[in-house]
């Protein structure tokens, strides 16, 4: 073809795309003079391709047109690219991948390379044949972000997992590609794989589940995350933290965990004036131990202190702080004044307050000015806005960490280094400073405006937001002032004050009520499931009480009728389940309250240790002489007498092998609050803990469960330590978060207990009931005597198969009906509930002598 | 007198010594409170004395600075559990054809009017607790069981036993006709000033720079007593601690195996001390 024969067909073409669309020709126009620089030929192949395409789709011939100038300047190769416009007429529809294809063109040309967009391309086309809208969702993803550093190996290593995905589970790019790129980012594409495995399990198991972890959206996903995330693992270490606190502070502060995820950037420790929220990760210990003191500073400094917070607020010219349903002040208010440039004012002002808590903290830590400067030295000084401010706050703690000398630019700040500096100090110094940057002051600081997302970086490790969460105020100075018996009035009071902070932490069971009630029985609403493809299942789940034993009716026990005097078989239903609830800290202040208790148990129980080596004296037989016995006895000898030949001594084990499973009743009743004050379940808790740690130490077989139930065929029976467990923090914090819910069918209870004892390993056996009331359930017709008579068949069976069981309640009338079930003397009556703790491995130390 | 004290190192002595004249001799013992004075009114009156205290705050040294300065030799015995009667009271030996009494320690101390001293009497069995009764009232008399005689105590006579508080029991805990019987002089760790002189005399080359943390740092760790820690960094311990450093070790070091090791193997607690150690000493 000549010259302009070619130039003539070009016209020819473009007279045609006029008659059929006038935009298109519009189009083609603009795009044309970038075309045609490349020669004629390849002009006339692309003016063909822009008329194939939009002959076989309007919508896709004008994304092809539209993207051609960009493109044609990036990749000047022209070709190749209208070659790969043209595949797209493969698919109906394919108009929006074709879109995103034009769209990332000129990038994927910049960053990839000729070779690079053709194998992006090629990835994406194979995707288009698959499943469209996976290719729609491969070419509409950003290419930067897509190859990562890598280059076009990133997109082929991230793509990977999901092409297997995609054949064995039809998994849709679109589900997986925006986590995976997250998951990435955060962790690298190692982390990527291991995602996507354990994904593709979750998804084989329900299909919204799968979809919802592959969405980032599932708690699962979120731990799997935590997993892999890199750093020093705080949540291992709360008790540390605590002790720490105690060692400094001598007070203790809840430690709790933020629900920080990766994906939420830095991680900082926060707090609201009652407890400390610390990440699952932080960089280091040195960082995370920082944030710890440095948060808690906030707290034991006087941050939150409600009289000064009144101060400041009343000084930004607002009478009351506001309240939040808590009765926790929220902050908003006063940064919302600045409006758009609150975040600079924020953060000029958390310069101005944490300079104030370290120079408090420092009187009390030594040397940690010298650490926080150590920490900010490794830390690379982050680069724009963030810097500025960094920069400051680093200024400010090395004039702090020189003695503050005399310096003109930092004198204002001199103020807040006095002991009896607060908040409100903090708040004017900073407002006046701010002003100062507005007004471009010589000698005040260039802090530039800065965005919310750019804040994370401008604090020094170990600091944090100061307003990130709203507080409960805290009244120690005023207690200070008050006389003793006052102040322990006070704290008695706040904790009065406290559960809402714990149930707002532990939503999953209402207390009262069966944990597995607030499950919704099946979450068929449509959220991007696709029929025929799996059982619904809910996105969220919660809990780990949903196994497969969910639908399961559990294990039957047959029940005794006293009316016809006949077991009734299989007729109540055990279902065994895990207690979800848990709350560590709960546990961690119930040892601390109980640790005087605790120490005087173990020194009782190292005495009657199971291998203690006590020396028996005046034995037959035995390994030593007993001194005293044979110069008696050579006495007696001498003197003519025939004394008995005891003078030996033995060193002997002194043996007690038994295995005890204490068995709590978990009924409404223990949410009752006593009458000595306090609630029931708070006792029981104590005591199970005190129990479970004294028979650790004791070294005794044991194991613990609870139970409650609903009808015959809902007892639920849940194991905390099982015999060949050790106590460990988890068991333990579930034993902080005890709760009581349904009734008491006491007989099927035992009777699971019993089936327990077939894996304890001792001959001596003892079942510990804890109960506080008769046995009862919704089912009993109001007969009280039918499950009494039941369980008192079943502390038969118990003593027939060898285990002896023992009551404690804590029913002041249990005299009544315990004698009936369990025999005289098989029962103990605690009168008083505060002795529950105590008494309750007191009495296992007895019972097992 | 030191230097004959160092000849006679390794040879036998028996366990009444009347005490030395010398001055220099005197144990160091820095006065808390008025525990020196109220001591030395039990003994005007010769009662019995318990001293009540945590261990490593000074009671055992409390005595012998008490003895020395009474003039008075001190018998110390260290309880425990399988102590009996006569391993206070005194025993019948088969020496050749015959049997010998041979007094136990209490019984000398009774005789010659020594200090007797029961180091942490609730570990001994309880019958030994009880032999202790008549001589702690007004009768002043110990039985000899085995022999059929008794003993009036010795004019300058004087009983005391210490107990520590923190190893009161549910099993193991004086009786309380035992304990009525004594004048209770309690202890605990002295304050900051006090226990930096202390440290400072035992450990004289201790430099100066390290003394203030490593007291600071005693006190500090003494709030995690009963958050994990059964006893609390005692006095003793920090002068361990010092004599370490002094000995060589950096100042971390000695902490770790002076106030950290021994007292706990609870890896979090061992954490927190090593925190407050490095808060300190730092690296």
């Amino acid at each position: 073809m000549t010259e302009s024969m070619t130039l003539l067909a070009i016209q020819q073409h473009l007279a045609d795309l006029e008659a059929i669309s006038f935009v298109a020709h519009r189009d083609v126009r603009i795009a044309l003079p970038q075309v045609e620089k490349a020669g004629e030929a390849v002009t006339l192949e692309w003016i063909k391709t822009c008329r194939i395409l939009f002959e076989h789709d309007r919508d896709a011939g004008k994304a092809f047109i539209r993207g051609s100038q960009q493109a044609a300047e990036a990749c000047p190769a022209i070709l190749t690219w209208t070659q790969v416009a043209l595949r797209f007429t493969a698919w109906r529809g394919s108009w929006k991948a074709m879109n995103g294809f034009m769209e990332q063109l000129p990038a994927a040309c910049a960053l990839l390379g000729a070779e690079g967009v053709a194998r992006w391309s090629e990835l994406g086309l194979a995707w288009c044949d698959r499943h469209l809208d996976s290719g729609v969702a491969y070419f509409n993803c950003p290419v930067a972000r897509f190859a990562g550093s890598l280059g076009v190996a990133g997109i082929e290593e991230l793509v990977l997992p999901s092409v297997e995905l995609f054949a064995s589970r039809r998994l849709a790019l679109g589900s997986y590609l925006h986590g995976a790129l997250r998951v990435r980012d955060l962790l690298g594409i190692a982390a990527v794989a291991q995602w996507a495995k354990r994904g593709a399990d979750i998804l084989q198991a329900g299909r919204l589940r799968g979809e919802a972890f592959f969405r980032l959206e599932s708690e699962e996903s979120i731990a799997i995350l935590l997993e892999q995330v890199s750093g020093f693992r705080l949540d291992a270490h709360h008790r540390l933290y605590q002790l720490i606190l105690r060692a400094w502070f001598d007070d203790g502060l809840d430690i709790l965990d933020s629900n920080w995820s990766p994906d939420q950037g830095r991680a900082f420790v926060e707090t609201d004036g009652r407890a400390l929220y610390l990440p699952r990760a932080m960089p280091d210990t040195e960082t995370a131990m920082l944030s710890v003191l440095h948060a808690a500073g906030h707290v034991f400094c006087h941050s939150y202190e409600q009289a000064d917070i009144e101060a400041l607020f009343r000084a930004a010219g607002m009478q009351h702080p506001p309240l939040d349903e808590e009765q926790r002040i929220t902050w908003r208010p006063l940064f919302a004044a600045f409006g758009a440039d609150m975040v600079r004012f924020q953060l000029i002002f958390d310069i101005c307050e944490d300079l104030r808590v370290d120079a408090s903290l420092a009187r009390r830590i030594p040397n940690y000015i010298q650490r926080l400067l150590r920490a900010t030295d490794i830390q690379q000084m982050p680069d724009g806005a963030p810097g500025a401010y960094y920069a400051w706050a680093q200024r400010t703690l090395y004039w702090l960490a020189g003695g503050a000398p005399v310096d003109e630019t930092l004198e204002f700040l001199r103020v807040l280094l006095q002991p009896d500096a607060a908040v409100l100090e903090a708040w004017q110094i900073a407002t006046a400073w701010y002003a100062r940057v507005l007004a471009n002051e010589t000698g005040a600081a260039a802090l530039p405006p800065i965005t919310l997302a750019e804040r994370a970086d401008a604090y020094l490790p170990g600091r944090s937001p100061n307003a990130a969460r709203p507080v409960y105020p805290r009244h120690s100075r005023d207690a200070k002032g008050q006389s003793d018996a006052d102040a322990t009035d006070s704290v008695a009071g706040e904790q009065e004050l406290k559960p809402p902070a714990q149930t707002a932490h532990l939503p999953q069971q209402a207390a009262g009520e069966d944990p597995d009630m607030d499950i919704p029985p099946e979450d068929t609403a449509g959220s991007g499931g696709r029929v025929g493809v799996g059982i619904p299942q809910p996105a969220h789940v919660q809990g780990q009480a949903r196994g497969p034993e969910y639908s399961e009716k559990g294990k039957p026990y047959a029940e005794w009728d006293y009316r016809d005097q006949r077991y009734k078989p299989q007729w109540a239903w055990v279902q065994e389940k895990l207690l979800t609830e848990t709350d560590e800290s709960e546990a961690a202040r119930l040892m601390e309250r109980y640790a005087a208790v605790l120490k005087r148990l173990k020194r009782a129980i190292s005495a009657q240790k199971p291998t203690r080596m006590a020396p028996k004296r005046r034995q037959f037989e035995g390994e030593e002489l007993d001194l005293d016995a044979t110069i008696t006895w050579s006495v007696e000898r001498r003197s003519g007498m025939a004394p008995k030949s005891n003078i030996y001594r033995q060193r002997r084990v002194q043996h007690r092998d038994t295995a005890v499973t204490l068995l709590a009743d978990l009924s409404t009743s223990i949410m009752q609050t006593s009458p000595h004050g306090g609630r029931v379940v708070d006792r029981i808790r104590a005591g199970m803990l005190l129990f479970a740690e004294s028979l650790e130490a004791m070294g005794d077989t044991y194991s613990m469960a609870g139970f409650a139930s609903k009808y015959r065929d809902g007892v639920s029976y849940y194991t905390i330590k099982s015999f060949d467990e050790r106590l460990n923090s988890h068991s333990r914090a579930i034993l902080g978060g005890l709760s009581g819910r349904l009734a008491t069918r006491m007989g099927a209870a035992i009777r699971h207990a019993l089936s327990g004892f077939d894996a304890a390993p001792s001959s001596r056996r003892l079942l510990l009931i804890l109960s506080d009331g008769r046995p009862a359930d919704y089912d009993d017709g109001g007969d009280e005597r039918y499950l009494q008579e039941d369980t008192r068949m079943a502390v038969k069976e118990a003593l027939d198969c060898g285990v002896h069981p023992f009551c404690v309640t804590l029913d002041v009338a249990g005299s009544a009906y315990l004698p009936q079930i369990f025999g005289e003397g098989h029962y103990t009556i605690l009168d008083r509930i505060d002795d529950l703790p105590k008494k309750l491995p007191e009495i296992y130390l007895r019972l097992r002598r | 007198m030191k230097a004959l004290l160092k000849r006679l190192r390794g040879v036998e002595r028996d366990i009444i010594q009347a005490p030395s004249e010398d001055a220099a001799d005197a144990p160091f013992y820095q006065p808390q409170h008025n525990e020196v004075n109220i001591f030395e009114a039990a003994w005007r009156r010769r009662l019995p004395v318990m001293l009540k205290g945590p261990t490593g705050c000074g009671k055992t040294r409390f005595l012998e600075y008490m003895a020395w300065k009474l003039k008075r030799p001190l018998v110390t015995v260290s309880c425990h559990e399988d102590l009996t009667s006569s391993d206070l009271i005194g025993r019948f030996l088969l020496e050749g054809d015959q049997t010998v009494w041979q007094d136990g320690p209490l019984t000398r101390a009774v005789k010659v009017g020594a200090i007797c001293y029961l180091d942490e009497i609730v570990e001994a069995r309880t019958d030994s607790t009880v032999i202790i009764h008549p001589l702690t009232d007004h009768r002043r008399q110990l039985p000899l069981e085995k022999k059929g005689q008794e003993i009036e105590a010795h004019e300058d006579f004087m009983l005391v036993i210490s107990y520590n508080p923190g190893y009161q029991t549910v099993l193991k805990d004086l009786k309380p006709s035992t304990k009525q019987r004594f004048i209770g002089i309690n202890f605990d760790y002295p304050t900051a000033e006090i226990e930096r002189s202390i440290v400072r005399n035992e450990v004289p080359d201790l430099p100066e720079a390290l003394l203030d943390p490593l007291v600071a740092l005693g006190q500090r760790a003494r709030s995690l007593k009963d958050h994990g820690l059964d006893e609390a960094t005692s006095t003793r311990a920090l002068v361990y601690a010092a004599n370490m450093m002094a000995a060589g070790l950096t100042a971390q070091e000695a902490c770790q195996v002076a106030l950290i090791n021994p007292v706990t193997d609870d890896t979090e607690l061992a954490a927190a001390l090593l925190e407050i150690v490095r808060a300190h000493f730092p690296d």
